[in-house]
């Protein structure tokens, strides 16, 4: 009997140790998921629009399009879902991504001001093992929960120029800055003989960044968009020891925009972001991808509904998320080591969304639902992605 | 001022807003922990210790007439308990049934009401209760001169219950004229209880410290119509202590009781009771650097067959709460503190290993320095006082090395909680 449960704790342990550090979700790997810095209404474009939307935090040069000023707010919980051959678990994330205010100066600058989520990680996962403690024959499960709440955030201050409609620049100015709070506890059953366990950990970043960007519309049908950010060092502290650093990867973006059908918007974008220079933030060999993001989508006057007339956008996006899932390599595998493979997470995305002008076009209110298909090795993750954006010109 | 129209519509806005955010979250992901998850703590490490440094036997001072029962036992060459209980004040007048307050001149159907533990009754031949007034001057503690009180001349009445009588409500009589007596030269109605009889008997008699104290009462007229005086347990002396006065208004008076464990053993409850005081050394790194997920003493029990060795005995670990300046483990062993709700019930003619939990005293250390919370603990029976019951253990002085008590700890260390 003894040697029996010695070796199913070793398979256990031998299965565990090749599952370096996963926490959950596919797209919760490494320092988590990457929002996007995207409004609602570029989400729900796919992206395709967010190069030319002031509202968004990629394009500074958008900006100067505003018109008037701006506040704007949004709130994006995600209903996800993670299925693998030993089950499955949904989960309710709740995020608030993006805040941003715009103010115009003049004639020909605008101002920005802008709060986003970079890396989302809010994670809870609970883990039960079986543990000797005391005698040798004495065992209990033990259940390991671990959370963690919390995200690396973008503040971008920009200033964009524009003479006339058919070119804009900007530039910004990035801080990267935020904390993940970390709880693990070890839970026994029995509070009469065993005392569960519970440690609190707090990791903060800081970073700073630049960002340049250029919107050129030769005719009112078109335009284009090219945009880049330069990262700079991104350092991570536990209390006042400092615990990793890397570099904010830069990012890399172009778009094209078609307003030749009366009413209708198309757009497109392509993305590139080399967030291998997140590699070194991890202890555990987390491996990074450099990846692209892509979208299209359409953004069209619908129907009008009490005098007001309904934007609906629609659009798809593919990308890779930064941080590779770690599966175990396949067999054989050398004893007591702990061998991965890490594999690129993608994610297919299709959007849908509205657009509803408020209170004599002086408030907005941007709607998007996504459905995210995310898959690595043999696990698949669904999430919808509700997307509600307030904006409001005071 | 004129409010906006805009407003209501703003304000409609917001909350649409505001009760779509708050929806909770859900981030539990464990029901894909199987692949997704992995082992973040370590291994529980595992250490036995000699870790004791004191462990000794030492009396429950918790002070006679604290006990929440009153034994009554006559058990031939083992176990003699006598039941005091006093009624220092009594009525001088009553009230007839549609009359005025008039002074006592007679007592009729004068009775104890005792409230029994039916699950304590051992013995099955008839009992008989003597009672004997034991009302005196000597020192109020003195067990010697309330026993000596129990002789021919003070003797007020028996009564005699077969085991079928013997209900959880008493009525024990007592002859009218003593009380009479009594009330009318106003001296306090001291009653010692004995049980005798051709067997064994034994019974526990709940106390006021168990929330149902034997009550007196008695007719002050053939007059049915006039309700029974009762009269409520009440001592007067010592005078100026009100604590131990109460206390003393029923108690357990120990005639004759097994003999006790030789001093080289631990010895937990008998009568009087007793505890066992253990000090622990244990290392720092253990109780300052890691986390404490079990701790155990183990205990080597040695068969203590003297009375009632299948009966079981409720005992529990508490921590000793005197600083470093008291000294004397005697007295440390009374300043204790509760640490667990779960009872090891414990058997005194058994033998062999016992285990006694004590991960929150761990933990209650770990937090505090051994100056202020020493290293130690006190294993008590649950309630004391109440049972003859004894168990024995092996102290650190026993000849075989591997009898002697040892504390076997749990423990993970630490875990570094920084990047994924």
């Amino acid at each position: 009997m003894r040697k029996r449960h010695l070796v199913a704790t070793a398979l256990f342990t031998l299965a565990f140790t090749s599952r370096v550090q996963a926490q959950g979700a596919l797209s919760l790997e490494g320092l988590g998921y990457p929002t996007g810095q995207l409004s609602a209404r570029a989400e729900g474009t796919g992206g395709g629009v967010g190069d030319f939307d002031a509202l968004s935090l990629v394009a500074p040069a958008a900006l100067a399009g505003v018109g008037s000023s701006a506040l704007f707010f949004q709130y994006s919980p995600e209903f996800r879902k993670v299925t693998t051959s030993s089950g499955s678990a949904s989960t309710t994330t709740a995020r608030f991504p993006l805040v941003a205010g715009v103010l115009p100066m003049g004639q020909d600058w605008t101002l920005g001001l802008s709060s986003s989520t970079f890396l989302d990680r809010s994670l809870e996962t609970s883990l039960q093992r079986v543990q000797v403690v005391g005698t040798p024959t004495d065992t209990v499960t033990l259940t390991e929960r671990n959370k963690v709440l919390g995200a690396i955030n973008d503040v971008r201050l920009a200033l964009a120029w524009s003479t006339n409609p058919i070119f804009r620049i900007g530039v910004g100015a990035h801080v990267f800055s935020g904390s993940n709070r970390i709880t693990f506890s070890q839970l026994f059953p029995d509070s009469a003989r065993y005392t569960s366990t519970s440690q609190n950990g707090r990791i903060s970043y800081a970073g700073f960044a630049a960002s340049l960007g250029l919107e050129f519309h030769p005719s009112r049908a078109i335009g284009f968009s090219i945009n880049g950010r330069k990262g700079g060092d991104l350092r991570a502290e536990s209390g006042d020891t400092a615990i990793g650093s890397a570099r904010i990867p830069d990012h890399y973006s172009a778009s094209v925009t078609f307003e030749g059908i009366p009413g209708a918007v198309i757009s497109a974008r392509v993305a590139h972001d080399a967030w291998s220079s997140l590699t070194n933030l991890s202890s555990s060999g987390i491996q990074a991808f450099d990846g692209w993001d892509t979208g299209v989508g359409i953004e069209a006057s619908g129907p009008r509904i009490i005098q007001r007339i309904i934007t609906v956008r629609a659009g798809a996006r593919f990308r890779t998320l930064p941080f590779g899932y770690p599966a175990p390599c396949a067999p054989p595998i050398p004893t007591g080591s702990s061998c991965t493979n890490p594999e690129r997470v993608s994610e297919t995305s299709f959007a849908a969304g509205l657009g509803v002008p408020l209170t004599r076009e002086r408030a907005s209110l941007d709607l998007s639902l996504q459905r995210a298909s995310r898959s690595a090795a043999d696990i698949k993750e669904r999430g919808f992605i509700l997307s509600i954006g307030l904006r409001v010109s005071p | 001022m004129k409010l906006s129209p805009m407003l209501p519509r703003f304000l409609a806005i917001a909350a649409l807003f505001f009760s779509i955010s708050s929806c909770s979250e859900n981030l539990d992901s464990s029901g894909v922990c199987a692949v997704l998850c992995t082992q973040i703590g370590g291994d529980v490490q595992n250490v036995t210790l000699d870790a004791i440094v004191i462990d000794t036997t030492v009396q429950s001072l918790s002070g006679l007439g604290t006990e929440p029962g009153l034994l009554l036992a006559n058990r031939p060459d083992t176990l003699d308990t006598r039941v005091v209980v006093r009624f220092d004040s009594l009525p001088e007048k009553f009230l007839p049934a549609g009359d005025t307050s008039q002074a006592i001149a007679q007592v009729d159907s004068a009775y104890l009401q005792l409230q029994i533990d039916t699950l304590s009754i051992k013995g099955n031949a008839p009992v008989t209760i003597e009672a004997y007034d034991v009302d005196t001057t000597a020192n109020d503690t003195s067990t010697a001169a309330v026993l000596a009180l129990f002789r021919p001349d003070r003797f007020i009445s028996s009564q005699t219950f077969t085991r079928a009588q013997l209900t959880d409500t008493l009525k024990y009589f007592i002859a009218n004229d003593v009380v009479l007596s009594k009330i009318q030269n106003k001296l306090p109605l001291r009653i010692g209880l004995r049980a005798t009889g051709t067997g064994s008997s034994q019974m526990r008699i709940i106390s006021t410290e168990g929330g149902v104290p034997p009550i007196m009462l008695f007719r002050a007229t053939p007059d049915t119509a006039t309700k029974p005086l009762t009269v409520t347990l009440f001592s007067k002396t010592p005078v100026g202590q009100a604590i131990l006065a109460a206390n003393l208004s029923d108690y357990t008076v120990i005639a004759k009781a097994p003999p006790q464990a030789s001093p080289t053993i631990l010895a937990v409850g008998g009568l009087p009771p007793r505890r066992v005081y253990f000090r622990f050394n244990i290392p720092s790194s253990i109780i300052d650097s890691s986390t404490v997920v079990r701790a155990t003493l183990l205990l080597n029990q040695l068969p203590n067959s003297s009375l009632d060795p299948t009966d079981t005995v409720r005992v529990l670990p508490q921590v000793v709460l005197a600083g470093r300046v008291v000294t004397d483990p005697q007295k440390a062993a009374q300043i204790i503190a509760g640490i667990s709700a779960d009872t090891l019930t414990l058997r005194p003619g058994d033998a062999g290993l016992v285990n006694v939990e004590l991960a929150r005293a761990v933990a209650l250390w770990h937090i505090q320095q051994p100056d202020t919370l020493p290293r130690a603990i006190v294993l008590k029976p649950v309630i004391e006082g109440i049972s003859p019951l004894e168990l024995r253990f092996s102290s650190s002085e026993d000849a075989v090395a591997a009898l002697r008590p040892k504390l076997r700890i749990s423990y993970t260390k630490q875990v570094p909680l920084g990047l994924p």
